[in-house]
């Protein structure tokens, strides 16, 4: 890594700090705006709690302070790097999230690999075959795809390959209680991983076919590649070594893009294929004001995506030499 | 003088057991059940609710154990106990050579920490059973005695080991317990209990799974090896993992009601409505009385006639549950009127109760305009909404319905009682004056208490009744005050009763042995085996 690379890695780690902190700011407010408190959430699950009861919870978790206290306390955590503990579930947020972040980034590189690797060689393929009967397939399968509700989609996907079928486990991410090698539980949870990967991966992909296809066709258009079939070149290594490599870029630019987007679309997916990841935790921590773990979960979240970005940004160096960071 | 001993109904009990036939029951086996959400913690002091309270009573035990219905008091870690003539005291004598889940042996001081430090004051009805106890003592290594301040009716049910689980002194740092931090402590996710299962693995948003306590009191018991908790948080996958006999048992109504009923009609499994009796979950519409026109009694009937329960319950809770007769549900033998009859639906009498009221109606048909809220528990809350809202436009009253999630809908009806009327459930507990009590009396009508008598409800006489029957051991004369109690509230309807609901259970017909009493899935499942 040259030193102007390090420089710009550097500069982009320092912008996290203002990001995580209106991230944070943001949702503070947010919550906090919406009624009720965790505090009448857990007494109210727990039935027949005492008034008295309810205020203990309150003073407990520090939800009887002042807002503008409330939010100091936080942001003086934060700063420590210290999440704090989760009202509801009373345990340290950080382990909560530890817990689950690595079955979310599994299922999102997943998918994230999938939908790249799909929606690049569909478009390609279509752009060869403009006007032609794969071309018009290619297209209408994908709008059909990114018209889909994920969703629904997946619960598809269970009815047709794990129930009728029985060729996939309908969700879960291992077999349960069953003691196997580490070669064995890596087949296993990629067993696992197969529906909701591809449920979560197809809408994406259906976007970057149709992203990549127009991109080609652009590129198609300018004199290099003119150059290289006059070269001679087969046309097969003129369109993935000339025209692809080219195109490529505002996939990638799209898809560092959508990795916010696509942590929020794993909430529904992991719901739907019991996937263990943060998605189900999200959804709990909002339903249920439990401030502290929500917070915890975005500022994770929004660490990973501003990295997620970063990586994004170093790759197009990679990819075309032309750009150099400063 | 001892006036009960219940060694003998023990003894006669595991003769019962021993004239089945010994094939019967089979050692061995898994048992996996789903619900959602998973739990957050491992014992019902951190939280009572449902997924805490299934799991954690599997692992931890109280003094007592309760068979059938009716949730008689049986012996579990105490072998025997006996009662005062004033009342006032209970003394406990405990089995010996129990050991917690770490080897180290459970003992009087234990049950004393227990009650005082951890479940007096942290569990979420732990004043509500031990309030009135002066003192705890303990003479010996297995003797406890506790002295209460006034007889308390109820206190013999209070061993249930999700209401007053017994928990080792040594589980708790020392720190934990000077600084209060018992709800958070270490021991809330690694629990150590005497209770026939233990923990073996929690992978968080996946499952968890307990193995059988090789050491537990009860000879030749657990017959189960494992029991495993799947985490599946959507509804009809869970459904697709019970149908496919990935997962054995759907406990306390987790799975949709339209599930339960297709599911309940295959040959490999069973549904069953019953084991829930000493919860009592009981249906209503909580109605805002501080304000015309729903201050009037009148209003209030003709509400309560317009509604056709028997249709609410079949059609929009797939059958799943019964039409409510009053506050205390049918299923409980011990305080309900049997004389009630149901609640009638009478749309004529409704009208001609609301014009004797004064509320005709104006020229597009309508006496007055409401808005209802409901309990945000899932569709069929929804669609009981619309429901309600079909039948009383029938009588002349227009409902706008306002949707709010659980902390909006807590607030609002809790804390600001800014409502007019509302879906709710609670739970009438194994004592009515516990799950009752609550809802009705006008002491109860604090801002910010949830499931209190929100409704601005008072009624001097009936709070009389109330502290009466708190005071009244169980009997014709008991049962007769709260006989006066249900036709009160049947006649003053603060409330409109509507359902007695049903926690449904679904579980595959290769499992035996799980129903056995009122709260048969907050037992410890030593007892039941697969094939």
């Amino acid at each position: 890594m040259n030193k102007g690379t390090v420089a710009f890695v550097g500069r982009r780690l320092l912008q996290l700090v203002p990001v995580v902190l209106a991230i944070a700011t943001l949702n503070f407010v947010l919550i906090k705006m919406a009624p009720g408190d965790a505090a009448d959430i857990l007494a109210g699950q727990m039935g027949h709690a005492t008034l008295e009861f309810t205020q203990e919870l309150r003073r407990e978790f520090g939800l009887d302070l002042p807002l503008a206290e409330q939010f100091l306390v936080y942001i003086r955590r934060l700063a420590t790097l210290d999440l704090g503990v989760s009202v509801i579930q009373q345990q340290p947020v950080l382990d909560l999230i530890l817990d689950r972040l690595p079955a979310t980034l599994l299922l999102m590189v997943t998918a994230i690999g999938v939908a790249i690797a799909s929606g690049v060689s569909l478009g390609v393929v279509a752009a060869r075959r403009q006007g032609g009967w794969v071309d018009n397939v290619i297209s209408v399968v994908a709008l059909l795809v990114y018209a889909t509700p994920a969703f629904w989609l997946g619960l598809m996907l269970i009815v047709f390959f794990s129930i009728q079928l029985d060729l996939l486990p309908s969700g879960g991410m291992m077999r349960i209680g069953v003691d196997q090698s580490p070669f064995a539980l890596a087949l296993d949870v990629a067993h696992h991983l197969v529906l909701p990967a591809l449920t979560l991966g197809l809408f994406y992909a259906a976007i970057y076919a149709r992203l990549m296809r127009a991109s080609m066709l652009e590129v198609y258009g300018q004199d290099f590649i003119t150059t290289a079939r006059a070269k001679g070149l087969p046309e097969r290594a003129v369109a993935w070594s000339h025209a692809a490599r080219n195109a490529l870029l505002p996939v990638v630019t799209l898809a560092g893009m959508q990795l916010g987007h696509l942590l929020g679309g794993s909430i529904l997916i992991e719901t739907v294929f019991a996937w263990p990841g943060l998605g189900r935790l999200v959804f709990d921590a909002l339903q249920q004001r439990d401030l502290n773990l929500l917070l915890g979960i975005l500022f994770v979240s929004s660490v990973v995506v501003v990295l997620a970005n970063l990586l994004v940004d170093l790759l197009y160096g990679m990819l075309d030499p032309r750009i150099t960071h400063k | 003088m001892p006036i009960s001993s219940a060694r003998t109904l023990f003894a006669a009990s595991l003769l019962a057991l021993a004239v089945i036939p010994a094939h019967a029951q089979k050692k061995g086996g898994t048992l996996t059940y789903t619900y959602q959400p998973e739990p957050t913690a491992m014992s019902t002091i951190s939280t009572t609710a449902v997924p805490v309270a299934l799991i954690a009573t599997k692992i931890y035990e109280s003094l007592l154990e309760y068979e059938g219905a009716g949730m008689k008091p049986v012996p579990g870690l105490a072998e025997s106990w006996t009662v005062s003539k004033d009342k006032k005291t209970y003394t406990f004598k405990l089995r010996k050579g129990v050991t917690w889940h770490d080897g180290k042996p459970f003992t009087s001081d234990d049950v004393k920490f227990s009650i005082e430090k951890v479940v007096t004051p942290f569990h979420s009805r732990g004043k509500t059973y031990f309030g009135e106890v002066a003192a705890i003592e303990t003479p010996d290594a297995s003797t406890v005695i506790f002295k209460l301040k006034q007889p308390v009716p109820y206190f013999l049910r209070a061993f249930q080991a999700a209401e007053s689980p017994l928990m080792p002194r040594h589980g708790f740092s020392d720190e934990e317990i000077a600084t209060g931090k018992i709800r958070t402590a270490k021991i809330m996710q690694n629990p150590i209990g005497t209770g026939p299962f233990k923990l073996k693995e929690w992978k968080k948003g996946s499952h968890i799974i307990l193995e059988r306590n090789p050491s537990y009191w009860k000879p030749g018991r657990p017959y189960l090896d494992q029991v495993v908790l799947r985490v599946l948080p959507d509804g009809s996958a869970r459904a697709i993992a019970v149908e496919k006999g990935e997962v054995d048992l759907a406990p306390m109504s987790s799975l949709p009601p339209a599930e339960i009923q297709r599911l309940g009609k295959l040959p490999t499994m069973v549904a069953s409505q019953e084991g829930n009796e000493g919860l009592g979950p009981i249906m209503w519409l909580e109605v805002n009385n501080r304000s015309k026109p729903l201050s009037d009694v009148r209003v209030r009937q003709a509400m309560s006639l317009a509604i056709d329960r028997r249709k609410l319950v079949d059609v929009i809770w797939y059958g799943q549950g019964k039409p409510a007769s009053g506050p205390i549900v049918s299923g409980n033998p011990n305080h309900f009127d049997k004389l009630l009859k149901p609640l009638e639906h009478d749309v004529a009498r409704a009208n001609k109760l609301l014009d004797d009221a004064g509320y005709k109606r104006g020229a597009n048909g309508v006496r007055f305009k409401l808005t209802q809220n409901f309990l945000p528990y899932g569709e069929e809350w929804v669609r009981q909404a619309e429901y309600l809202k079909q039948e009383f436009r029938k009588v002349g009253i227009e409902v706008e319905t306002q949707s709010l999630d659980l902390g909006g809908w807590l607030k609002r009806i809790y804390t600001d009682w800014d409502y007019d009327y509302t879906s709710n459930f609670t739970h009438n507990y194994s004592d009515p004056t516990i799950g009752v009590q609550r809802a009705f009396i006008s002491t109860n009508i604090k801002r910010g208490a949830t499931f209190s008598n929100s409704m601005d409800y008072v009624n001097e006489n009936l709070d009389a009744l109330f502290r009466k029957a708190a005071l009244l051991e169980d009997g014709p004369e008991r049962a007769q005050v709260w006989a006066q109690i249900q036709a009160i509230l049947r006649r003053d309807m603060p409330v409109i009763f509507l359902m007695e609901m049903s926690y449904s259970h679904i579980w595959n017909k290769r499992v035996h042995g799980l129903i056995t009493n009122g709260i048969s899935m907050y037992s410890g499942w030593d007892g039941v085996w697969v094939d």
